[in-house]
């Protein structure tokens, strides 16, 4: 057993760390509060080679693992930045392993933000879903040109601005959501990807990856949030004492320090099992990001409900966090809906006796 | 990075699990629940004999050497199997200690029959007046020339009915602060003076309380110096909180999700209701946690890390999920989980009774979470103490 990062793992980690302390405080992630992008910030993500990070050699990637792109997802919900990075992973490595749209790659490689994916929850988008009027909402649709999406017959590709079907809108998290015509149905133009039972591998491992990346961002949405709320619990006089010495105040955050550290543990474990023990890892990716969603959400909150009435107070850091977490989740389909999920792909509802191996582990 | 506990431990876990099959029936299983006394002497022997007391004691005491790892694969599955193994727990540690701290005459002569499962001990720190604040123990030990003379009451003292000693904490001092006039001593459970009394649980545990009055002990007793005893009980509860009950918590997943699995008398499968499959990933993912925090304890202790507060985080959030989710099945199960095992009606083994019967202890015994919880807001978050 070995939980340490290797050094080039925390050379990564340092250089992420250091480029977002300095290029993305929250008064830049307040400036993007309309937007949900920074451009400028993105161009700093290319200049390290964030966008290619997860990509084969033969695209121009550096083919780095999982646990390489959700250490630097982690980094990212530290300072909550206004950029793509867990899409264009995602969509990215899905187009690169199918070998389809070269030219498309090879402007992510450049370093264009011109392509999504889209995370279907039926459960979630109840009421929105495509069949009633073909909107769908897409993470960094009001910036992308290109979305990936799915249906019975298999997997397309949608491209063309024309097809989104709203402008910039505020949100919760500033997630640049914008809807989108997805619906082939609907005579939406569309170029195959893939079919049959390699549509559905391909769409299968995507939302995994995506999952993940968001499970290691919201970690570091929760363990920034905590740190928010800890210092301030240092610092807060009331009574003549700071409020962290109260058990009231304490014991809530030292319960969330808990939750973060399995919820980055358990990040990594389904990171690592990419590769290592990959019968468990669509399953421990379902696990960390719907624990991760709980986790980040009740970090923020109790984090906000320490700085008393100023954490309401927009300027302060702790209400971006709170809003943050709350809609990574959300895009995601919610703790909720990911925990069934989980029930699903461990016991696989055949009853072969299977989940007790997933359950334990390797 | 790696996860994987290593050969070694997986094969550890073969070893038990073909020790368990040969000499652990399920007759075994049902008679040692029903005692619920946590030590079994015949089931402990052999034990002893395979070299499993002293497995993770170095090899110049005769023991095995084995890593952390080895030593969690053990519990993990000796605890899984319903086997009593509190005696194991106890005994393993308090050779740890002697050999530490323990006189001379203590290792050439007490370590030994610990190994070769001649004598055991129960541990006897708990008192009337003082659980949490352990340090706040008032047993009295008096100097009476080259002996010692105790009085007092312990509490919560578990195999003190089948061990021959007790390791107990005493007072030798009150003139400093309370943790530094502690000391430790080997009391045998049959000496003039010693009464102990059975104290049942709602989880099915049986414990003692034990009364001590002018029980004489030699000063060859003694284990480590007058009043500095406090370490030792510092390092006796940090072993316990980096365990937690991971293993008990993938018992219950199991069991709940083989229950689930199977269509009820309608022809109905539970698995196929949302709010069951919903609560079964969430007991998953907590068993996930549990397990993955508790191996992040051994990793450390292997490395020879300090554990800060990760220990208490172990035990603290094994202990208020499995709770919790013994509670929440309860409610989503009906009427049939009351039904305790081999009853007519029991489901999954009797294993949401049990549950719920048993996890109360867990937020409370070897650290109460409000306890466990400070540590974290210290240590992890510098927070000012707040007890």
């Amino acid at each position: 057993m070995d939980l340490s990062l290797d050094e080039s793992q925390q050379i990564l980690v340092d250089t992420f760390s250091e480029m977002l302390e300095k290029e993305c405080p929250t008064t830049l992630v307040r400036e993007c509060e309309s937007t949900g992008f920074s451009p400028h910030l993105w161009d700093r993500y290319c200049e390290l080679g964030a966008n290619v990070m997860g990509l084969p050699e033969s695209s121009g990637g550096l083919e780095m693992s999982l646990l390489e792109l959700g250490l630097v997802a982690t980094r990212s919900g530290h300072v909550l930045a206004p950029v793509p990075f867990m899409e264009i992973a995602a969509a990215g490595r899905l187009l690169a392993g199918l070998g389809a749209e070269d030219s498309l790659v090879a402007e992510i490689a450049e370093g264009k933000p011109s392509l999504s994916l889209e995370i279907p929850r039926t459960q979630a988008i109840l009421g929105t879903t495509r069949s009633s009027g073909g909107r769908t909402l897409v993470p960094f649709g009001s910036i992308t040109e290109n979305v990936i999406a799915a249906d019975a017959d298999g997997l397309y590709l949608v491209s063309g601005a024309e097809q989104r079907r709203s402008a910039h809108g505020v949100d919760l998290g500033s997630s640049a959501m914008a809807h989108w015509n997805l619906s082939r149905e609907g005579g939406t133009e569309a170029r195959v990807l893939a079919q049959g039972e390699a549509a559905e591998k391909a769409l299968a491992r995507a939302h995994a990856e995506w999952k993940l990346l968001a499970a290691f961002w919201l970690v570091g949405v929760a363990q920034r949030s905590l740190a928010i709320g800890a210092d301030y619990a240092r610092e807060r006089i009331q009574f003549g004492v700071p409020i962290g010495g109260f058990q009231g105040i304490a014991h809530p955050l030292a319960e969330c320090a808990i939750r973060v550290d399995g919820a980055e543990l358990l990040a990594w474990e389904a990171a690592w099992a990419d590769t290592e023990d990959p019968a468990r890892f669509e399953m421990l990716c379902a696990m960390a990001f719907s624990w991760a969603s709980q986790t980040a959400i009740r970090t923020a909150d109790i984090s906000l409900h320490t700085h008393g009435g100023y954490g309401f107070w927009t300027e302060y850091d702790i209400q971006l966090y709170y809003r943050q977490a709350r809609a990574i989740s959300s895009i995601g389909g919610g703790s909720r809906e990911e925990l069934q999920r989980v029930a699903e792909l461990c016991f696989d509802s055949d009853g072969s006796g299977a989940a007790d191996a997933l359950l334990g582990g390797a | 990075m790696d996860f994987r506990l290593g050969p070694q431990a997986d094969e550890v876990r073969r070893e038990i699990r073909t020790f368990l099959a040969e000499n652990f029936s399920e007759e075994d299983r049902k008679r040692a629940a029903e005692d619920g006394g946590g030590h079994d002497w015949d089931l402990y022997r052999k034990l002893a004999a395979g070299g499993w007391v002293s497995a993770g004691w170095p090899k110049e005491y005769g023991g095995q050497g084995r890593d952390p790892y080895e030593i969690l694969t053990l519990y993990w599955e000796l605890c899984k199997a319903g086997f009593p193994w509190i005696g194991l727990l106890n005994n393993g540690f308090i050779g740890h200690t002697l050999m530490a701290m323990g006189t001379e005459q203590q290792r050439a002569e007490v370590v030994p029959k610990i190994a070769e499962g001649e004598i055991a001990f129960a541990l006897g720190y708990t008192e009337p007046g003082s659980g949490s604040d352990v340090a706040g123990a008032r047993t009295m030990a008096t100097r009476d020339g080259d002996d010692w003379i105790i009085d007092g009451q312990k509490m919560w003292t578990t195999t003190g009915h089948t061990a021959q000693y007790i390791f107990m904490l005493t007072r030798t001092s009150t003139q400093d602060r309370p943790h530094r006039g502690l000391t430790i001593f080997l009391v045998p459970t049959d000496a003039e003076g010693v009464d102990v009394q059975p104290i049942h649980t709602m989880g099915g545990e049986r414990s003692n309380g034990v009364y001590l009055t002018k029980v004489r002990v030699p000063d060859s007793a003694r284990v480590g110096e007058v009043d500095k005893a406090w370490s030792v009980v510092r390092f006796a509860l940090g072993l316990e909180q980096a365990m937690g009950y991971a293993d008990l918590q993938e018992r219950f997943i199991q069991n709940a999700g083989r229950w689930a699995l199977e269509a009820g008398p309608d022809g109905q499968r539970p698995f196929d209701d949302d709010r069951i499959k919903e609560q079964l990933g969430q007991t998953a993912v907590h068993a996930e946690v549990s397990r993955l925090l508790r191996h992040r304890s051994t990793w450390l202790q292997d490395e020879g890390l300090d554990l800060g507060g990760k220990g208490a985080m172990t035990k603290s959030f094994s202990g208020t999920s499995y709770l919790d989710d013994a509670q929440q099945w309860m409610d989503l199960v009906g009427p049939a989980g009351l039904i305790r095992e081999g009853e007519d009606g029991a489901i999954a083994e009797g294993n949401f009774d049990e549950a719920f019967r048993q996890t109360p202890v867990n937020t409370i015994y070897g650290g109460t979470v409000e306890i466990l919880r400070s540590l974290v807001a210290e240590a992890e978050l510098g927070l000012p103490k707040s007890r």
